[in-house]
């Protein structure tokens, strides 16, 4: 695979986007606190009494850290979130894709 | 709709997670023979654009929101086969990492989002294109809104056959599938908006034009 065929599936502005996303996420956070952010299967688990029971928290629970202040714990769950997920998927994909080359049916 | 641990009864879990397991193996064998290496990195940013979408929550007023969930979009760029996987690895780390989705409904929230949600939008949005002729903003807008419109169907039918919501399917189905069919017109502008944009600009990175 070639580094100038990786570029032309990867733009610079799809970076730039998703670091915009990444900033955006504390505005988002802040602006839902506001308005009191409730899903509507939060709603119906309130109408039915429904009670969650987390058997786990995750290492960021609730993408905050625990300890720093919301809003930079906010944004430290977005950048690591979104490498781990690049991260994760590229990992799965390059197996798959030995899998490929090296498959009985190639 | 992301289902925490407490609200599906054990069978139902582990049900959703045998269902899950089983199309996700089908998947990645078809993965494996639709995959072309160069658009690894395009698939790794579109995953992980979605993962940080979800994390903008619209603020609505009036007590009900709710955020972008990508599938249609997933689907789109990526096809029904990548955009389960992008979505299914979404899904993993938002669980495994920041406790998004109970762990033991990590199958359920699969199926509803990475599953239904993908494969609904990618044939809502190739029939209407490629047999109604449609036009690109209104194909990928009715894939977004039936996307995640069945989607949380199925979520408040895994629910509503679980005790914590007393069995009442009857109630949870229809809130579920209301509420999400309009907050779901969101939705769709946002996939149309995306789509549109990638069409204007990189019509080749589409997988289906």
């Amino acid at each position: 695979m070639k580094i100038s065929e990786i570029k032309s599936y990867l733009s610079k502005r799809s970076l730039i986007i998703l670091l915009v996303l990444i900033v955006a996420t504390p505005l988002f956070a802040y602006a839902a606190e506001i308005v009191g952010y409730s899903e509507p299967l939060e709603n119906l688990a309130e109408e039915f009494g429904a009670e969650e029971n987390p058997l786990y928290h995750g290492l960021f629970p609730d993408y905050t850290i625990p300890g720093v202040d919301p809003y930079i714990g906010t944004i430290i769950s977005a950048v690591v979130g979104t490498l781990v997920t690049i991260i994760l998927i590229v990992l799965i994909l390059k197996a798959m894709l030995r899998g490929k080359t090296n498959g009985p049916n190639t | 709709m992301h289902i925490p641990d407490g609200y599906l009864d054990l069978h139902i879990a582990i049900t959703f997670i045998a269902l899950s397991i089983a199309i996700l193996w089908y998947v990645l064998t078809r993965t494996k023979i639709e995959i072309d290496g160069r658009k690894i990195p395009l698939i790794g940013i579109v995953a992980g654009g979605i993962f940080v979408a979800q994390m903008l929550n619209w603020p609505i007023p009036g007590g009900t929101s709710a955020h972008l969930v990508g599938g249609a979009i997933a689907a789109i760029l990526l096809g029904p086969y990548m955009g389960c996987i992008a979505m299914a690895s979404v899904l993993i780390v938002q669980c495994l990492l920041f406790g998004d989705g109970g762990i033991t409904a990590l199958g359920a929230n699969i199926w509803n989002m990475a599953i239904v949600n993908v494969f609904v939008a990618y044939f809502v949005y190739k029939f209407i294109r490629q047999k109604l002729n449609g036009g690109i903003n209104i194909s990928s807008f009715a894939a977004g809104w039936a996307g995640i419109t069945l989607a949380a169907i199925f979520a408040g039918v895994e629910i509503g056959i679980s005790s914590a919501f007393k069995y009442s399917i009857y109630v949870t189905v229809p809130v579920m599938g209301i509420w999400h069919g309009l907050l779901g017109i969101i939705e769709g502008i946002i996939t149309a908006g995306v789509v549109f944009y990638v069409y204007k600009n990189r019509p080749d990175l589409l997988y289906l034009r």
